[in-house]
């Protein structure tokens, strides 16, 4: 039953967000989708994307994400003028950045690693340490906090009211003046849940193309789904369980010590344990973890082939060395880095929009 | 005398032919679309996540209560069954045959938030012909009926450290699980060694309650309250119990890596008074003149790379009253095994073992020592999900008794396939 649900939202869905991507210039409604959050479900397979859940007090229109793109690809939401999101989140960096930790304002370095935007939309909490809730809540973070846009928030809502442009199209999609913060992270949030990258060579796979994968990525993706066991936690369609996990990742960057997910929940359980990313694109985004520690993945397959990093007492149960011989790091590698990367064109090649075309 | 002697050997033969259920359960699989290699080594043996996901009750760990219970899942029944060639060569002669060598039917999932349960269902097998009475006239069916596995399991009731599964169970000391071994039809000789008056099977599956945990330390132990007669009613008022540690060494849980070593002891009671007086309606009777007996073991499980070397080493005490054969003393012997898997090919998909198998009696009974030898290789022949083929080709020489030991060859080559 609860499945018949879910695919009648899903065949809703499809047709709707292919229009977004185009850009389609006239105010569009698209149909309201409950928040299903396919990790409520507990552990399923790897598979396509389902629709983007969608909170029902922020609607995706086709106007709302032109102007979440705007504000997404604008400096001047920074307190200097020389951050946007695309800094750390650059669509030609797989949505992230060169790393292995974030660079701000003032050349200020961070202490995690910026993850993907891409596919952001699915996770159930947000950050590393999942200390936001939702996109929205999520994207207030970076314009205040002092080594990434270093600024504040009422600050940045006077600036978009002061340009003209901005405030006849957030009249547009709001209907009320003036511009707030909640508008503005809504209208982010409702940009990024099109960040959705669906055309990867395994999804083709899955679809039913059997030529789409190499022989050498199908024995990959078995090992993924078995010997290697990273399915225990990278499950789903986003390939993330959405919870937290400490694999003993060697702290290294400016943070000397990161108690992750335990600085917001104070449970022991959770000392050193950081949210499962998605392994969707990671091949378009070295390096990798939290801190940007590990520089490829064949470096990501080593730790998990020596049962994750040392001598970390809250290792987590899932991590036990797996015995991976060279072949089959070789085709393990090949099936995250080439079988998992998409070519959404209008996801994996999203252009920044130029300085002159923003509202002025 | 020399029928009995022929009948002794039959009997021996033919325990030798039936082989040790085992059980993979594919049904996990199919819930999660993991393929087998992700809790088996290769089926059936676990691995080191299948371990844990079996002591926390079938659950993968971090995610209890997230878990699809057994009503949102397809049906989750799997069957197990290999097919297949054997050739039996002894002093007698040799015989050969195709045989349906076993049928396991398995259910098992989460019914609410650590709470879970395993059936496990073998059928009577009497065939080849539904009028045949079976091999020995019905009195050794090449496989027995029986409920091998019904339990349910409490899991977390204090987080990791204590779980509690009730029914009828594999035992914690079965730290190589006879029913999870590679070896089709080369039991562990030392978990089926029968002594005299006395109705425990150290293979059996028991039915009683039992506790186990694990620490982050390495640290596990399991600790159980059986009857001690495996499926069967139980014959006295007295309860067996049994003890056993397991320290890891390194990560992993010592299965597919980490080294393992661990200790193991069971006491329990046979009465020597058969039947009692009193029949419950549900089958017990107070047996009475109960008498000890206890085993004591110890075994080691180190892994290099996909190398896993096993061995374990173990003796039993009966207590004379229930030494039929010499009733001046108790009846004492030992036993063991040492065994080398390896794991080869992508995705494990070639097992490669040799076993040697030992049980030595006491003098006055080593007619029945046993020293066993045996390899397999086995190749599964896909990556699938929740079911695998897998083509098992086995051999075993083994030696009855010392003086002018009985020889006997047996051969076997079998698909086991499992969904
Ligand atoms: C200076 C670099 C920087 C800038 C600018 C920046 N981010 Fe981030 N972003 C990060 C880092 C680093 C994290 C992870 C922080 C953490 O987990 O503690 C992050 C996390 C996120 C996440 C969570 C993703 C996940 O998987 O948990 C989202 C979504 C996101 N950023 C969106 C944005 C948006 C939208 C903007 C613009 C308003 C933005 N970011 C600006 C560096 C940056
Ligand atoms: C116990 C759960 C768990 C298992 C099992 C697991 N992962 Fe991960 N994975 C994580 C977590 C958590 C992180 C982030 C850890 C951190 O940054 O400290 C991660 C990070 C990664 C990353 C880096 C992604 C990025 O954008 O930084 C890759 C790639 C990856 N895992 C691949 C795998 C592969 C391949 C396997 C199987 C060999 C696997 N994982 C098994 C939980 C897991």
């Amino acid at each position: 039953m609860k499945r018949a649900k879910y695919f009648l939202m899903l065949a809703v869905l499809i047709a709707p967000s292919s229009l977004i991507a185009q850009g389609s210039p006239k105010q569009q409604v698209l149909p309201n989708i409950t928040t299903i959050n396919v990790h409520s479900l507990g552990p399923q397979r790897i598979g396509n994307l389902p629709p983007v859940p969608v909170p029902p007090d922020n609607p995706q229109t086709s106007m709302k994400v032109q102007l979440g793109k705007q504000l997404y690809f604008d400096t001047r939401l920074s307190k200097d003028n020389t951050v946007s999101c695309q800094t750390c989140h650059d669509p030609a960096m797989g949505w992230s950045d060169a790393g292995p930790t974030s660079t701000g304002i003032h050349g200020q370095k961070g202490p995690r690693r910026a993850p993907p935007v891409s596919n952001a939309a699915y996770n159930p909490l947000q950050f590393w340490d999942g200390r936001a809730a939702s996109l929205e809540e999520q994207a207030e973070g970076p314009m205040q906090n002092p080594v990434e846009m270093g600024n504040t928030l009422d600050n940045v809502v006077e600036t978009l009211n002061g340009i003209p442009g901005y405030v006849e199209e957030f009249k547009q999609v709001f209907g009320t003046t003036p511009i707030t913060i909640a508008q503005v992270v809504q209208a982010i949030a409702a940009f990024e849940r099109t960040v959705v990258t669906t055309d990867s060579p395994f999804d083709r796979y899955i679809r039913g193309d059997r030529k789409a994968l190499t022989p050498l990525e199908k024995q990959g993706m078995a090992i993924f789904n078995g010997k290697g066991h990273c399915t225990a936690c990278h499950w789903g369609p986003d390939f993330s369980d959405g919870r937290f996990h400490n694999l003993g990742v060697v702290q290294t960057g400016p943070s000397k010590v990161d108690n992750g997910r335990y600085d917001v929940t104070h449970n022991p359980a959770d000392m050193g344990a950081f949210k499962t990313p998605t392994v969707r694109d990671a091949g378009l985004r070295p390096p990798y973890m939290h801190d940007g520690s590990e520089k490829t993945l064949e470096t990501v397959v080593d730790l998990y082939n020596r049962g994750g990093g040392d001598d970390d007492p809250n290792l987590d149960p899932l991590i036990v060395p797996l015995g991976l011989s060279k072949e089959e790091v070789k085709a393990l590698v090949a099936f995250m880095r080439v079988a998992l990367t998409s070519n959404n064109p209008e996801v994996a090649h999203v252009k920044p929009i130029p300085v002159s075309e923003l509202p002025k | 005398m020399k029928k009995l002697y022929v009948l002794i050997l039959a009997f021996i033969a033919l325990s030798f032919l039936v082989p040790e259920t085992a059980h993979a359960i594919p049904a996990f699989a199919r819930k999660y679309g993991f393929t087998c290699t992700m809790c088996h080594t290769a089926f059936p043996k676990l691995n080191d996540f299948g371990q844990r996901f079996r002591d926390n009750g079938y659950q993968i760990p971090g995610q209890e209560g997230y878990e699809k219970n057994v009503f949102e899942i397809p049906p989750p029944i799997s069957m197990r069954t290999p097919v297949g060639f054997s050739v039996y060569d002894s002093k007698q002669g040799a015989t050969s045959g195709f045989n349906v060598y076993g049928l396991d039917l398995l259910a098992a999932g989460v019914l609410h938030k650590n709470i879970s349960f395993l059936l496990i269902y073998t059928p009577r097998i009497d065939e080849p012909a539904g009028d045949y009475a079976g091999p020995n006239n019905g009195a050794n069916p090449s496989q027995l009926g029986s409920m091998e596995s019904a339990n349910i399991v409490f899991s977390n009731i204090v987080q990791n450290a204590l779980n509690l599964r009730i029914g009828r169970f594999e035992p914690a000391y079965q730290v190589f699980s006879s029913h999870r071994s590679f070896y089709i039809m080369e039991p562990y000789e030392v978990y089926t060694f029968t002594t005299p008056a006395n109705s425990y099977l150290f293979s059996d599956n028991q039915m009683g309650v039992e506790a186990t945990g694990h620490f982050k330390s390495g640290f596990k132990y399991g600790l159980g309250v059986v009857n001690g007669n495996g499926g069967n009613p139980d014959n006295s008022n007295y309860k067996d119990v049994y003890l056993n540690l397991v320290q890891i060494i390194g990560k992993g849980d010592g299965q597919s890596a980490g080294q393992r070593i661990g200790v193991f002891g069971y006491y329990g009671w046979q009465p020597t008074v058969l039947p009692g007086s009193v029949v419950a309606p549900t089958g017990e009777t107070n047996g009475s003149g109960n008498k000890p007996f206890y085993k004591l073991g110890g075994d080691v499980s180190l892994n290099w790379s996909t190398l896993n070397l096993e061995v374990l080493v173990m003796g039993g005490n009966d207590d004379k009253a229930l030494n039929t054969l010499d009733p001046t003393k108790d009846y004492r012997y030992s036993g063991g095994f040492v065994e080398l898997d390896w794991a080869a090919l992508m995705n494990n998909r070639l097992i490669a073992s040799v076993l040697y198998n030992w049980v030595t009696p006491p003098s006055y009974d080593n007619g029945r020592s046993i020293n066993a030898y045996s390899a397999l290789v086995r190749y599964y022949l896909g990556d699938w999900t929740a079911f695998n083929v897998a083509l098992h080709g086995e051999y075993t020489y083994r030696e009855i008794g010392t003086t002018n030991p009985t020889k006997d060859n047996l051969f076997t080559v079998l698909v086991d396939f499992d969904f």
